[in-house]
């Protein structure tokens, strides 16, 4: 209980007065996010009648799952103020090793994850060291080491990443428990676990202590370096479990896998309401936002119109979402609560 | 993971365009008495464009070959500005022959132009360029799009809800595959399209745009696809349905596989294979090299490759790694679902085996062979092999199929 004790020390007392609403707040965020993504879904109905069925959540379902993965170490990158632009290369990194190391042999899944997961975490920790010990920026130490997993993937492979994909894997995809697809099931407890690991160790109440002021985390003797490398790594080795979940969903790897899960993965989390500069966001609105964003792109492809279009949609959307939830719903949603409580 | 120093050589040239070209073009000059040719790849990274350059790699080290050809290979990225400063270094290098996977068909002409000036030969494979001084080696004028939206057509006879999988927005190749599976549906008013989306050439992107587009549209009746296809069967696999539909698209493997797959067969899978060859970079580079050695006086710029077409009943497993027996497809295992099958051309490309696709070397034995003489010319498609110039009348004329149905 350490870490909790050294995060409230590191909170000012103004703003330990203020954290009760502003938690509340950033819940209510979350809660909004939630709706305003089913609400999406059953106004599709007026797009398509299939729209609105458990198929369709179905399948958005299991589109999220790879942002929420990836979400979840940018996240925590995010919530100490610093940013990874190598989640994209990490997740293909992640995606061809486990397609040329476990090949397809379900046996090779026991020592195979576990390593991929290593290596990954361990690329990732390269960053946070980077970051800390080189005093890099983040931005530009993750985007360089994204570049250089790229380049290096794409030399050892020679461009055709060569192996085989465990059907152990896609059976993840493919069988289901009462309906739900596994991959589902797995996310769902992922979203636990994560919650659980932000909020209630000590390491994750850290993050938001060296996130607010890692000045302050510092005097208030965090290991702050130690805390951010880690973090980095995680967000590696969460990066490279995305991978892995890719090569079961579409039984193959390439170098360009993980390119379009970059952008998703910050906006998914910006929009969740983490604040970009750090020190405040909660996983379940990243996972929200993962949510929208997968909605948002299911119901728009099933839009006839021009792709120039769609892709304006898609940004307009996310910017009323932004500006909408953020601040004046979330506030809104308050007072309503405050009123009802009087 | 056991692949030797070579791999680790390819490792240093990708880790970025200036630093792979000052590798490539200050390596010692020993071999002065050899053609000196540049190999411009785009962008690597998916199995298409190794498929291609190893091709050209295995070629230029067939004999005899192999003691003419001193060839270098640079990756420049999907960027434009990146290739015209590539072919620019390579001209200066004393570049004799550049071939190349252009990424625009009209962002490089200044560039070719001087280098035409200077005499250096551009061949161009599968995509394409307007500059006249070029020559363009491709498949794209042959009727991918229109042929394979009529097979389409036939299956569904005529009628029915169909997605179209499309390839990287705003490419003149997409376009023109578009433009003509669009002169075809466009006669069929029961033909209706209920969504249309960019799978971006990638089997991973085109399998989630397709779930996504299935969530709206379960109840669609076929799929038009470019490069990607195989994402697209994964897709319709994934949904649970024992109804399977109609998909037309190009050359994956994993695709071929699936239209011979007597279980999906049953359950309605039809379609045809078709679309882009890896094997016409081989074909750019022969035809390259007798025009420098003498041996051929090329008057035709705009070359035409033969449109691959394997329909369900015409796949063929090869059992070896050579071609034999008109074989077209690999079992299952022996390579991903994603490589792109269309590795063989008996006629214009006897040396080829499967090693020369994977690995870039050259068949064990093989020697190079002569090309026939003639060569197909392309037909003129603005923006496409020209710019100032007109197009014949039909220019989506079906070459590989014959509506069954009538609108």
């Amino acid at each position: 209980m350490s870490g909790l004790d050294t995060a409230r020390i590191a909170t000012s007392p103004d703003e330990r007065r203020t954290r009760r609403p502003r938690i509340g707040s950033d819940a209510w965020t979350v809660i909004g996010l939630f709706a305003v993504t089913i609400v999406m879904i059953l106004a599709s109905r007026l797009i398509s009648p299939s729209f609105g069925s458990w198929d369709q959540a179905r399948a958005i379902l299991v589109l999220t799952s790879f942002v929420m993965v990836i979400a979840f170490g940018q996240q925590s990158v995010i919530l100490l103020g610093g940013l990874d632009l190598s989640v994209g290369s990490m997740m293909t990194l992640g995606g061809i090793l486990t397609f040329s190391w476990i090949g397809g042999s379900g046996s090779a899944l026991i020592w195979g994850i576990p390593a991929v997961l290593l290596v990954t975490g361990l690329v990732g920790a390269v960053n946070g060291l980077g970051v800390t010990f080189f005093r890099v920026p983040p931005f530009i130490m993750t985007l360089a080491m994204g570049i250089i997993i790229y380049s290096v993937a794409l030399g050892i492979t020679g461009g055709t990443p060569s192996g085989q994909a465990v059907p152990a894997l896609g059976w993840l995809f493919s069988h289901r428990l009462f309906g739900i697809p596994w991959v589902i099931l797995l996310m769902a407890l992922f979203a636990v676990l994560g919650t659980i690991f932000q909020q209630a160790t000590p390491f994750g109440r850290r993050l938001y202590a060296i996130g607010t002021s890692p000045e302050a985390a510092a005097i208030a003797g965090m290991p702050v370096r130690r805390i951010v490398i880690l973090t980095y790594a995680i967000s590696g080795a969460a990066a490279g479990l995305a991978g892995i979940l890719m090569v079961g969903y579409s039984g193959g790897a390439t170098l360009t896998m993980g390119d379009s899960y970059l952008l998703p993965s910050i906006a998914a989390v910006v929009i969740g309401g983490t604040s970009i500069v750090g020190g405040r966001g909660l996983y379940a609105g990243a996972i929200a936002g993962a949510f929208l964003l997968t909605t948002l792109s299911t119901v728009i492809s099933s839009i006839g119109i021009a792709q120039g279009w769609r892709t304006i949609i898609y940004g307009l959307v996310i910017l009323v979402a932004l500006v909408l939830l953020r601040e004046e719903l979330s506030l809104w949603f308050l007072r309503l609560r405050s009123r009802g409580g009087r | 993971m056991m692949r030797s120093w070579k791999s680790l050589r390819g490792a240093m040239i990708a880790l970025g365009c200036a630093l792979g070209l000052t590798a490539a073009l200050a390596a010692p000059a020993h071999a002065q008495k050899k053609y000196k040719i540049f190999l411009s790849l785009s962008y690597s990274g998916n199995a298409w464009q190794s498929e291609a350059a190893n091709i050209v790699k295995a070629l230029a080290a067939t004999p005899p070959y192999d003691k003419m050809v001193d060839l270098r290979e640079v990756i420049s990225g999907t960027d434009v500005q990146a290739q015209i400063s590539a072919y620019q270094s390579m001209i200066d290098a004393g570049a004799q022959g550049i071939i190349s996977f252009p990424v625009s068909p009209t962002g490089l002409n200044r560039i070719i132009k001087r280098g035409c000036a200077k005499g250096v030969l551009f061949f161009m494979y599968d995509a394409t360029v307007t500059e006249p001084c070029a020559y363009n080696v491709s498949y794209i004028t042959a009727g991918f799009g229109e042929n394979t939206a009529q097979a389409l057509v036939n299956e569904l006879g005529g009628k029915g809800k169909i997605f179209l999988s499309r390839g990287v927005p705003g490419n003149s190749v997409d376009k023109r595959h578009t433009d003509g599976a669009m002169s075809i549906f466009k006669k069929y008013p029961g033909i209706k399209i209920v969504a249309e989306y960019y799978g971006m050439w990638s089997d991973q992107t085109t399998q989630s745009e397709t779930a996504k587009a299935l969530a709206a549209h379960p109840d669609v009746d076929g799929i038009w696809a470019q490069a990607g296809e195989d994402g697209a069967i994964k897709a319709l696999l994934a949904t649970g349905q024992k109804k399977l539909i109609p998909v037309t698209g190009e050359n994956s493997n994993g695709f071929r596989l699936a239209l011979a797959n007597p279980d999906y067969q049953a359950r309605g899978l039809k379609g045809v294979s078709s679309g882009s060859p890896p094997a016409t970079a081989g074909y750019a580079f022969k035809l390259m090299m007798e025009k420098l050695t003498g041996k051929r006086d090329l008057k035709v710029h705009n070359i035409q490759y033969p449109l691959p077409w394997v329909p369900a009943s015409a796949v063929k497993l090869c059992t070896s790694d050579k071609f034999e027996n008109g074989c077209n497809t690999f079992p299952e295992g022996k390579v991903p679902d994603s490589f792109v099958t269309e590795v063989f051309q008996p006629t214009l490309l006897p040396e080829l085996s499967l090693v020369t696709a994977q690995e870039g070397k050259p068949t064990p034995g093989a020697t190079i062979q002569p090309l026939p003489a003639e060569v197909v010319a392309a037909p003129d498609t603005p923006g496409i092999n020209c710019s100032h110039c007109n197009p014949p009348a039909n220019l989506y004329p079906l070459t590989k199929v014959q509506p069954t149905v009538q609108p």
